[in-house]
């Protein structure tokens, strides 16, 4: 369809749209009038990417005299695939209605080991490995070591892109990583440098986040954006995370040792420089008294990951003189890495900030604040002269770098914990110093300060006030949308008792009672046999998972499920788990039916849909806890206190951990977040249709189930909150059978519209959203 | 052949004498495609079907060898040798089926006229069968149609009668019948049996309490899961069984090792295994399992993929990111090398049972049949699946395209097409169908024998017509859009029409019609109370259409 906002055209590729989506699109246009940030929260199985999507399209269409670009960041490559399939789906019906004017240039962008087509080098095992093999073939000097002797090997991709020049160009399109590679292979160039050549002109990048907050890799690749651009950060609910991952590092005793080595092989090649072309590092030493301009003109095939940090915090000028000289810098990195090595060395937790950590290192190792901030640039530019190219194996001395550059940098914001042990295992010695950041909006000023508009959206970003102040930025609009539903489609449930009526319940004390154990077998049992296509199940964690399919096997009860349904189960492999949820879907499809064993806090629970037929069941087992006396934590709360007066109990209900001042280690705290994302995932739009069963009897307390989030509330009637597993099993099946009857999908029976036709669009253009839809 | 696309190695001649230019024949949709093996060879061709009028090919059993000669629009011919009959069979129905094709409806009435009946539907089932729903019901659905449509004279009736009449569109009356061809279509496909969802090799072996032995049940099924579950195993045994051990000692030697990992004493199993080097196999992770899994991951849905992930995030360098903050489980490490999981078991077994068995039931004799049975089903498909892979991949990312659309945002296209089966009507044919099965069957109560033909006919015809307008009547419910609501007014005015016919007609013979009567009458009764309730609706609220 197609319709008016103001004096913008959109173009919508269904014939009808959700009143939401609509008022989404108003509120969105504003900011982009305004050319400010915004803050949108609009639940899932509302169609938000298609809605931003058509928006921010059709308004770049609209405004041809100033091109807005878009760059569209996801939190995972799974997640980029999908936007840019919607994209797809949106632009076919954009070019068909307007022809050749809607073309437009949109790329998926990610590593070389998700994009490189060589079979030598993409069959390296991971992705620092294909980096490396990447730069083997690539680097400017192997090239040209390669122009004289014929015998020396180099990529024929990337050679023929290289020779193509200005001329290898992607015509319009939309393009996923399948299609990056297959047409790299059809044009014999290489697509990893292709893609990162035509961000810069592409109307539409998808990326995902760390591309733009962390300044590693933001920048090698985001360095060139336009400031015309909207940032789109999608899924946001945890940016604040990636944020302060973003600049955090940590030393173990394993890092420390693998720096020495590293160290110790740079000395050996520089012995064996010193003696065929001594000349080579008086240049460097040269090149670095004029300072670090050597980084803009690098070949971009040998740029590594760059500074950790932040650009504007990165001094323009000389490297110091106690570290241009090779063997001087190698001798402070020595005595760097000693220095850790002595810290590392404790047997109880410290706490310290950088101010005083950094005046430490001066005291105790001689190096001081200017040397430790420009060390991650001099070991750059050090490998570079050295024309190493396996970084791979550098990657110990490299994070001890990236450390002492950090903490070299900042001041405040950051703390260093010191921890022999992890406090969980207190009997297990593994000891870690971690830099670790606890300013989100650190890492994210840039973004606000270099781009127009910076669009921060999510299903779940209440309370939305917090965020501006995690992030530090003012949004000119910051709006929550409700979902109206067609009809009554989530159906979630408390389980409190089994068949039996004994409380089943995953406590500390009653976990691993035989009782329980059973009670939620025979509850996954009886559910199988009744629950069409897709159940997933999640658990508090990998152990407690484990334990109890183990249990269910030797009871027999994993094999009455199995005579319903096929069973996949969530590894801590990811490769494993990724073929077992690409099965599980195919079991799905295919009728057979399965069920899913996925951990709340694993990666599944973080980022795969169970929508449709993929979830008609969501059963939670247990109440997700999160472990709040970590240090990390601690620190973080109060640096948030105290810099933002965020308090922390604001700050926890929001993360979802609840009253840390009531000190009971164990099992007490729900993590709102993750159990938001467990179940939330199950609705894909207004006509489909999922329940959810949490199955805890702690669930049925008031101050446990406010942590839910509200849509769910609100579905959750009285009546459900306190079931046992054959009350349970009778209101699934009444729902089920509910649910297949045919409905209106327009509501117009309920009141309330809750799907919008062209001519309804048209009266709403008139009259004004607000009035019909509140 | 699942994709529509056909492809054989062929030699491509101008005349029958010509020695001919090895190459790659394809035949796509609407084209034929002859590329050389040698791609500077000037013999290559592109053309499309509607230009070749005319096919010969040679019969099997001729000692001439397979060749096809097909001849355009412009005299030329051309000559297509093959290295087998069967590919000369597959691409001749294909070529066969596109020239079907361009005749269209015309064409295909005419060839039926004259008597070529079989021969096309012949054709048309190969073709069916060959090729994926959609693309039949695109282009073979065209031909059906008038087949279809000439072989049922009653059908032409019914269509004259709803479609002539304006009462129904040419699609809603084509929609309710595409099942019938399916359901020709699905039938011939020989289907195989699958696997039990429940792992068989799991059960529990049997201890008899007095002494330490332990017993392992073993049966060809059970053999058969091991094998296609445990391909490391599985070569095992053919390397090892007969020429290195007896069938027995190796089964003993297996459950051992099982035994082992199930006591969870990996201590043990790791001094076991450095003694006994055929025991280490089975406790050895897999490694024909790793490359497949390799293999497989690269073909894995985008969209879910998590390993593309890892392979993008920068944060999580080794020790970037937050190491420490009680949001990651601790990790309890052990022997890599000898810990292999219940939870990894169930996924490859799940994997497996839906893959499916290429084994039949009757091969499952004993495990020296077993295991070369599977080995060369494996050597089959690994020859024959290549092709067919990548095309598999990309109707697979079709449908994920698709998925991500919003169903409910769509207009109801094709929707309100579908064929309906709810309960009202199922029991309104049923009684209606009986009773004109009973009427003809009983010579007691042969009621229809005694009217005058005409009449007989009349009736029948009645209940045809009534029956399809029911169908489309009842399947119009709930009416979610305008097009329903006009759709519904239309059969609706049809309906009376028929009632008055049939009044007359009742007057006569009330014991036949008027339970032709009572079906009308329901669904008038049920349109005119939903259009009070719209109408009631529709004064309370502007926004709801009327």
């Amino acid at each position: 369809m197609k319709f008016q906002i103001e004096e913008v055209t959109v173009y919508f590729p269904y014939d009808n749209i959700y009143p939401e989506q609509y008022t989404y699109m108003v509120e969105l246009k504003r900011a982009l009038d305004a050319k400010g940030h915004c803050l949108l929260e609009m639940p899932t199985g509302t169609g938000k990417t298609i809605a931003l999507l058509s928006l921010i399209t059709s308004y770049a269409l609209a405004k041809t005299e100033s091109p807005i670009k878009l760059i569209y960041c996801t939190r995972t490559v799974h997640e980029m695939e999908k936007t840019l399939a919607e994209l797809k789906f949106l632009h076919n019906y954009q070019v068909k209605h307007l022809g050749a004017a809607a073309k437009m240039l949109a790329i998926g962008l990610s590593s070389r080991k998700n994009l490189c087509v060589n079979p030598k080098v993409s069959s390296a095992e991971n992705r620092d490995s294909v980096d490396a093999a990447c730069r083997k073939l690539t680097a400017s000097w192997v090239r040209s070591m390669a122009a004289e002797n014929p015998n020396q090997p180099t990529c024929e991709f990337y050679e023929n892109y290289d020779r193509a020049a200005g001329g290898a160009v992607l015509p319009a399109g939309v393009y996923t990583l399948e299609d990056l590679r297959a047409f790299g292979k059809e044009k014999g160039w290489c697509p990893y440098f292709l893609a990162r050549h035509m961000v810069q002109f592409a109307n539409v990048v998808v990326y995902s986040y760390q591309y733009l907050l962390d300044p590693k890799v933001a920048g090698i690749i985001s360095k060139e954006m336009q400031k015309e651009s909207v940032v789109v950060f999608d899924e946001a609910h945890n940016i604040d995370n990636v944020c302060i991952e973003a600049l955090s590092v940590s030393v173990r005793r394993q890092t420390l040792e693998g720096a020495i080595r590293n160290i110790s092989r740079i000395e050996n090649e520089i012995d064996r420089f010193k003696d065929i072309d001594a000349g080579r590092l008086r240049a460097e030493y040269n090149r670095l008294v004029e300072g670090l301009a050597l980084r803009g003109d690098l070949s971009a095939s040998d740029a590594w990951l760059a500074n950790p940090a932040l650009p504007d915090d990165i001094l323009r000028q000389a490297v110091p003189g106690n570290i241009r000289r090779a063997e001087h810098f190698l001798h402070v990195l020595r005595r760097l890495v000693q220095y850790l090595k002595v810290k590392l060395d404790t047997d109880k937790v410290e706490k310290e900030s950088p101010v005083s950590f950094v005046a430490s290192i001066n005291s105790d190792a001689g190096i001081d604040q200017k040397a430790l901030k420009f060390c991650y640039d001099r070991l750059h530019s050090l490998l570079m002269t050295l024309e190493i190219t396996d970084t791979d194996e550098f990657l110990h001395i490299q994070t001890i770098c990236d450390f002492a550059t950090l903490v070299g940098t900042y001041a405040r914001g950051f703390s260093i914990i010191i921890e022999p042990f992890d406090e969980r295992m207190p009997l297990i010695p593994d000891p870690v110093l971690q830099l670790c950041c606890h300013d989100a909006s650190l890492a994210i000023k840039p973004v606000f300060d270099r781009f127009q508009s910076v669009v921060i959206t999510s299903g779940t970003l209440s309370p939305i006030d917090l965020y501006p102040r995690l992030l530090n930025f003012h949004p000119v609009v910051s709006r929550s949308f409700k979902m109206s539903l067609t009809r009554d489609c989530i159906c979630p449930m408390v389980l409190t008792r089994g068949s039996d009526q004994l409380p089943v319940s995953t406590k500390f004390d009653m976990r691993s009672d035989p009782g329980v154990v059973r009670n939620y077998g025979k509850l996954l049992v009886e559910m199988v046999s009744i629950v069409p296509d897709g159940i997933v199940c999640f658990f508090v964690s990998y152990s407690y998972m484990d334990g109890i399919i183990n249990s269910w096997n030797e009871s027999g009860i994993l094999k009455d499920i199995m005579q319903h349904k096929l069973v996949f189960i969530e590894t801590q492999d990811v490769v494993e788990t990724t073929l077992a949820l690409d099965n599980y879907r195919r079991a799905c499809d295919c009728g057979r039916g399965a069920v899913f064993f996925s951990v709340a806090r694993g990666k599944v629970a973080e980022g795969i849909d169970f929508d449709r037929h993929y979830g008609r069941l969501v059963i939670m087992f247990g109440v997700p806890f999160q472990y709040t006396e970590s240090k990390i934590l601690r620190a973080r709360l109060e640096y948030l206190r105290d810099t933002f007066q965020i308090k922390e109990g604001d700050f926890l209900t929001f993360d979802a951990l609840i009253d840390v001042m009531n000190i009971e280690l164990t099992d007490r705290n729900l993590n709102q977040r993750q159990a938001a994302q467990c179940v939330g995932r199950v609705i894909r739009s207004k006509a489909d249709y999922g329940m959810m069963i949490f199955a805890d009897k702690r669930y049925s307390r008031h101050d446990k189930r406010s942590k839910l989030p509200g849509w769910i509330l609100s579905h959750l009637r009285d009546a459900n909150l306190n079931l046992s597993t054959d009350m349970a099993l009778h209101i699934a099946r009444e729902f089920l059978r509910k649910m297949a009857q045919p409905y209106e999908k327009t509501g117009s029976t309920t009141g309330r519209k809750t799907l919008l036709s062209q001519e309804d669009v048209e009266k709403l253009g008139n009259n004004g959203a607000q009035e019909m839809l509140y | 052949m699942s994709s529509g696309q056909v492809t054989k190695r062929v030699k491509y001649k101008t005349s029958v004498k010509d020695a001919g230019t090895p190459g790659r024949l394809s035949l796509v949709k609407e084209r034929l495609v002859f590329r050389p093996n040698n791609p500077n060879s000037a013999s290559k061709l592109d053309m499309q079907f509607k230009y070749i009028t005319n096919h010969r090919y040679t019969k099997e059993g001729s000692n001439k060898a397979p060749m096809l000669n097909l001849t355009s629009n412009q005299g030329a011919s051309y000559i297509f040798e093959f290295e087998s009959y069967e590919d000369l069979h597959i691409c001749r129905d294909f070529v066969g089926c596109a020239n079907l094709m361009k005749f269209g409806h015309k064409g295909v009435a005419e060839l039926l006229h004259r008597q070529q009946k079989l021969q096309i539907l012949e054709l048309i089932r190969k073709f069916i069968q060959n090729n994926p729903a959609e693309m039949i019901c695109s282009s073979v659905q065209g031909c059906c149609k008038t087949i279809d449509y000439v072989l049922h004279s009653e059908l032409q009736k019914l269509h004259q009668q709803f479609v002539g009449g304006g009462v129904l569109t040419e699609a809603e009356f084509w929609a309710t019948r595409k099942k019938l061809l399916e359901k020709d279509a699905n039938r011939k496909a020989k289907q195989r049996g699958g696997l039990k969802s429940s792992v068989l090799a799991e059960s529990k072996p049997f201890i008899d309490g007095r002494t330490n032995r332990v017993t392992f049940n073993l049966t060809p099924e059970i053999v058969r899961e091991i094998f296609s579950e445990k391909p490391a195993v599985h070569r095992a045994y053919l390397n090892f069984v007969p020429s290195k051990m007896a069938d027995k000692d190796f089964w003993t030697k297996y459950c051992r090792a099982e035994y082992l990992q199930r006591s969870k004493n990996i201590a043990a199993a790791i001094a076991e295994a450095a003694e006994d080097e055929e025991l280490a196999i089975f406790l050895k992770p897999d490694d024909i399992l790793a490359n497949e899994t390799r293999r497989k991951i690269r073909r894995v849905d985008p969209t879910l993929d998590m390993e593309t992930d890892q392979g993008d995030d920068y944060s999580h360098l080794p020790d970037h990111g937050i190491f420490r903050d009680g949001s990651k489980e601790v990790a309890e490490s052990g022997n890599e090398l000898y810990q292999r999981t219940l939870l990894q078991d169930l996924n490859r077994h799940a994997a497996v049972v839906l893959q499916g068995t290429p084994i039949d039931e009757e091969q499952l004799k004993d495990t020296q049949t077993v295991a070369e049975a599977l080995e060369r089903s494996k050597q089959e498909r690994s020859t024959a699946s290549k092709d067919d892979e990548s095309s598999a991949d990309q109707e697979r990312l079709k449908g994920i395209s698709q998925a991500m659309t919003i169903d409910d945002l769509r207009g109801s296209n094709d929707h309100h097409l579908a064929p309906l089966w709810i309960k009202v009507l199922s029991v309104l044919t049923h009684n209606i169908s009986s009773t004109k099965y009973n009427l003809g069957k009983k010579p007691g109560e042969s009621l229809l024998d005694s009217l005058p033909t005409s009449v007989r006919d009349e009736l029948l015809h009645h209940h045809i017509s009534i029956e399809e307008l029911m169908k489309h009547f009842w399947s119009s419910y709930p009416i979610t859009n305008k097009y329903l609501n006009t759709k519904v007014t239309k059969l609706k005015d049809e309906m009376s029409k028929m009632d008055s016919q049939l009044q007359v007609t009742s007057l006569l013979l009330n014991s036949l019609s008027v339970r032709l009567v009572q079906a009308l009458e329901a669904a008038m009764q049920h349109y005119d109370a939903e259009q009070q309730k719209r109408a009631s609706k529709a004064r309370e609220k502007p926004n709801g259409y009327s």
